[in-house]
């Protein structure tokens, strides 16, 4: 498919006047549809295009019916389906069989709006606790969170004897996490042969919060979902309400928010290339990659005030500028982490040790990565090339000179090491957008109340693509932020991956997906 | 490896021996922020100075209220001192987040460097303006 | 009839307390140079330079909860940790300090096999004490111990026997004499058998379970290994007995291969320059170990044990009938 539309005209072609196109609405285009058609333009987008997969199920509440909208991402267009449920008789088709990667994003709409996808059922709570009251979904608009009433926790069952098979119960705390969530792993001596997940341990709710906040309160709230990714994921919110307000940003600020996003993905990076260190128990290895990061968080609070939370990005620009004094130092911080590279390398090349805990350990194939719908380094460890930046360029990416970073063994060694490539690629990035920043203002001024509409954003964490919904309905508050994090759609990976391998390999498998359970559970 | 970790025998840590040395901060690191109340009304804070507190000369705030809507922790509430509404910084709910900077129009609130808040007692936190007996310029 | 002297000797110097301080002190220097190699520094507030921090956390672990769990096998879980300490102080006793060990003068004829035993039921009591725990951790960590030292015994034993071949006694004190040449002059072993000597220093590794053999104890996968279970003064005592356990095993390589306490003595009591070298050449093993265990990731359970199988006991049996051939036909020319 060359060209975007080229796939839309597919679809047109093949059901006609059944369903309703519109261009240009929530990507590429939307597509809305009734009666169970969207199994229907479903296969028919993946007849077309073999690279489809799903990106997010969004639940909306939408009054008398519940909305449920599949966001399909293909080769190089970017379709939503929508399609509508009653509250009474929430029941719609599920997709699993065409695309197993969805089955964790149908999990949390019947979780947290009720929706029942027949062939495809939840049972028990995906984010939600073990004492929740049954038949209260969060999201909807009738429920105020502050009035729910929990049940008493409930009596742990005896669990069932399973002769030589041991269960060990990785989590919720765990040193080899670092954030709660729980996986029952089933080994045969020490072999695993399941592996059964629980999240939802940090699920603070932020989506239904953010309905009862600002815009502007808003981005704050959305940034704190994850400490490490967190200018990512205001940016994801602003530019979202960017584009329903239909405002141009200067393209200082453009430039600006380039320059936050990859500072952001240096840190994350050197922090899971360390941790990975940690869990294979390389304790020196870990120790220099943080000692390594510490000048970057140092330029991170100059840039932005905070090592952590940039709170750089604002509806309309950005909330600093970089002053001209502060430009040499950090060409010469990042100069001094480009020499260091060259030794990480030789390390990753050459030690025994990494090579013996990390090759042909976690192996994923390609055809897997496409049918799990697996996002970011996991995905071009596996020779899976996608990557937002590139396929769908957005503020100042289309003008900057970078390369995709693709390796295709798919194992752990891989994906450490596409990291390890992009450390070097986000160096040139900033250095390239800070010798080329345009001047002008940095900042424009928007209104309070944002128009009713809706749109979406896709941008690259250093995990992977993060998506956001955001649905405003004409007042200073939001009708609804969805938000899919890119560890969310590589859990079920993980699932795959660890069997039939030794227990200790679990925990280098693990950390090799960058694992940011904030932001799973939000 | 080898060669790295034996040259590390001979170089100095990279350690930073905080609380023996501090850090040098950048400008525009964002800190507590201060109600720096300008010369105008009877509100004189300086009785109440302390380390923790704020740099109070006098208070300018035209009761627009605009910090406590904006502020995403709600941590600034509005108290009725003396007929005028002053903000009420609550330092426990408070993230730094320098969004009631931006937003008073009178350049009233400002950041500062200071990060070492750290007290006993949840209620020492809590900045609450003060009358005064004194009576203050009129703006 | 009561000895002072004896018990002296027992209780203070070089016995229990003298042991207590070295392996303190040996814990301090491991993590001050562990600390320096990962450029940054280790303690620092505890003491002088940090020095006091050994004891800080020993002392901590004394006042902290002891709590049992319902299903833990009681009478095993209570003593096994304080019975491995016991058993490694017992082991290090018969080791000639200050040119007499703790409990004779001279030592004898197969002392070196009795504190290799020693040793030996010392980590098996570390194994039981995990498998006391009724923890799934517990369980499968003590598993993974018991595998890993009664595979890399055998090579131990192997080497170990290198220097009694050389010098043709199995007792301790004659070993660390070292060998008279013919121009009288005394060497230590390790001259002799140097490949001996890399052996046993890697061996020496696995038996103390540290990196790159450090399965038993990973962290990231089960939580706290043999060790999950227990809290306070248990806790305290198995982490001592594992720190004695890297004195005894350093203590081992400086008798069998370094010539022991001998040197050079200036003026003065021998008793006390013995004494110096002795702690010094521990020190130099004790730096030496930590040096390999930063350099390495840990391997997993199956890496090692192909490792002791296909490598190590093949390299100790080769490393044995070449000593045995050296001395019986090469070394008598000397």
């Amino acid at each position: 498919m060359s060209n975007k539309i080229d796939i839309i005209n597919v679809v047109k072609s093949k059901l006609g006047d059944k369903v309703q196109i519109q261009l240009g609405q929530l990507g590429t285009a939307a597509i809305n549809t009734n009666n169970g058609l969207h199994r229907d333009v479903l296969k028919a987008l993946l007849e077309a295009d073999e690279k489809t997969g799903i990106t997010a199920i969004s639940g909306v509440d939408l009054g008398v019916n519940l909305g449920v909208l599949y966001h399909v991402h293909t080769s190089n267009a970017f379709v939503t389906i929508r399609a509508e449920v009653p509250k009474d008789n929430p029941k719609i088709q599920t997709i699993v069989d065409l695309i197993p990667g969805a089955a964790f994003h149908e999990f949390e709409v019947s979780d947290l709006l009720g929706v029942i996808f027949v062939g495809n059922e939840l049972k028990g709570h995906l984010v939600l606790s073990e004492n929740w009251p049954e038949g209260i979904f969060p999201l909807r608009k009738d429920v105020k969170a502050t009035e729910v009433k929990l049940n008493p926790a409930p009596v742990e069952e005896k669990a069932p004897d399973m002769g030589k098979l041991v269960k060990i119960i990785i989590g919720p705390q765990h040193p080899a996490l670092l954030e709660p969530e729980k996986f029952a792993v089933t080994v045969d001596g020490e072999i695993v042969t399941k592996v059964e997940p629980r999240i939802g341990y940090v699920h603070r709710g932020i989506e239904k919060a953010s309905e009862s906040r600002t815009y502007i309160q808003d981005v704050y709230l959305v940034e704190r979902i994850c400490g490490i990714c967190n200018a990512c994921h205001a940016y994801g919110f602003v530019a979202a309400v960017e584009k329903i307000l239909k405002t141009e940003v200067p393209e200082r600020a453009k430039y600006l928010r380039v320059v936050t996003l990859e500072l952001n993905r240096l840190h994350s990076h050197l922090l899971t290339l360390g941790h990975a260190g940690l869990e294979i128990g390389y304790e020196t290895l870990f120790q220099y990659f943080w000692r390594d990061r510490e000048p970057i968080m140092d330029l991170i609070e100059l840039t932005s005030g905070n090592r952590v939370y940039a709170s750089l990005m604002t509806i309309g620009g950005v909330r600093r500028d970089i002053k001209d004094t502060d430009i040499p130092k950090i060409k010469t911080t990042l100069e001094d982490l480009r020499k260091k590279l060259p030794f990480y390398r030789q390390v990753y090349e050459n030690e025994p040790s990494i090579k013996a805990r990390m090759r042909n350990v976690g192996t994923l194939s390609r055809e897997d990565a496409i049918k799990l719908c697996v996002v970011g380094p996991v995905a071009r460890g596996s020779g899976y090339d996608i990557d937002v930046r590139k396929d769908d360029p957005y503020e100042a990416y289309g003008q900057i000179p970078f390369n995709k970073i693709v390796y295709t063994e798919g194992d752990t060694w891989a994906r450490m090491n596409v990291r390890m490539d992009e450390v070097e690629e986000s160096i040139n990035i900033i250095q390239y957008a800070i010798d080329h920043l345009p001047t002008g203002p940095f900042r424009i001024d928007v209104p309070r109340n944002v128009i009713a509409g809706e749109s979406i954003s896709r941008n690259e964490a250093p995990r992977g693509e993060l998506f956001y919904y955001v649905k405003s309905n004409g007042t200073a508050f939001p009708e609804r932020v969805k938000v899919r994090t890119p560890t969310f759609a590589n859990i079920p990976s993980f699932l795959k991956t660890a069997i039939g391998e030794n227990i200790a390999d679990v925990p280098p498998n693990f950390v090799s997906l960058d694992p940011c359970f904030s932001c799973t559970d939000r | 490896m080898f060669k790295r970790t034996f040259s590390h025998m001979f170089t100095k840590p990279a350690t930073t021996k905080y609380p023996f040395v501090k850090p040098t901060l950048p400008e525009g690191f964002r800190g507590k922020p201060e109600h720096t109340i300008k010369t105008c009304n009877m509100i004189d804070l300086s009785g109440t100075q302390r380390e923790l507190g704020f740099d109070v000369q006098a208070l300018v705030n035209t009761n627009c209220t605009v910090c406590c809507r904006d502020c995403p922790a709600s941590a600034i509430t509005i108290v009725e001192v003396d007929g005028k509404k002053r903000p009420q910084f609550d330092l426990n709910k408070c993230i730094f987040c320098n969004q009631c900077v931006e937003s008073c129009s009178r350049d009233a609130i400002k950041g500062s460097k200071n990060y070492e808040l750290a007290a006993v007692d949840k209620s020492s936190l809590v900045i609450k303006p003060q009358p005064n007996a004194k009576e203050g310029k009129k703006q | 009839m009561i000895d002072i002297w004896l018990i002296l000797r027992i209780l203070i110097f070089p016995g229990f307390a003298f042991i207590l301080l070295l392996t303190l002190f040996c814990d301090w220097i491991e993590r001050k140079f562990e600390a320096r190699i990962q450029n940054r520094v280790g303690p620092l507030v505890a003491g002088p330079a940090g020095l006091f921090q050994p004891l800080a956390d020993f002392i901590k672990l004394l006042t902290k909860e002891d709590i049992e769990p319902r299903d833990a096998k009681k009478i095993v879980f209570r003593f096994a940790p304080l019975l491995a300490f016991t058993i490694m102080v017992f082991a290090i006793c018969f080791l000639p300090i200050d040119g007499a060990s703790v409990l004779s003068t001279g030592g004898f004829s197969g002392d070196l096999i009795v504190i290799l035993t020693f040793s030996t039921i010392a980590s098996f009591l570390m194994f039981l004490s995990g498998w006391a725990s009724a923890n799934p951790y517990g369980t499968i960590s003590s598993a993974r111990v018991l595998t890993q030292f009664l595979g890399y015994d055998i090579p131990l034993f192997l080497i170990a026997l290198t220097p009694a071949f050389i010098v043709g006694s199995l007792s301790i004190f004659t070993i660390a004499a070292g060998v008279t040449l013919a121009s009288g002059q005394t060497i230590p072993i390790i001259l002799l058998a140097p490949w001996a000597f890399v052996l046993f220093i890697i061996t020496m590794q696995a038996e103390l379970e540290k990196d790159p053999f450090d399965v038993p104890e990973s962290e990231s996968e089960l939580v706290g290994g043999v060790c999950t279970e227990f809290t306070g003064a248990k806790l305290a005592f198995l982490h001592l007995t594992r720190d004695v356990q890297i004195v005894f095993g350093s203590a081992l390589v400086v008798e069998l291969f370094l010539g022991g306490p001998y040197g050079p003595v200036f003026f003065g009591l021998p008793a006390f320059w013995y004494s110096l070298w002795f702690v010094l050449k521990l020190l130099a093993v004790v730096i030496i170990t930590e040096y390999i265990t930063t350099l390495f990731a840990r391997l997993r359970i199956d890496q090692v044990l192909s490792a002791n199988w296909k490598i190590l006991l093949p390299a100790a049996l080769l490393s044995l009938m070449a000593t045995v051939a050296l001395v019986t036909w090469v070394y008598p020319l000397v």
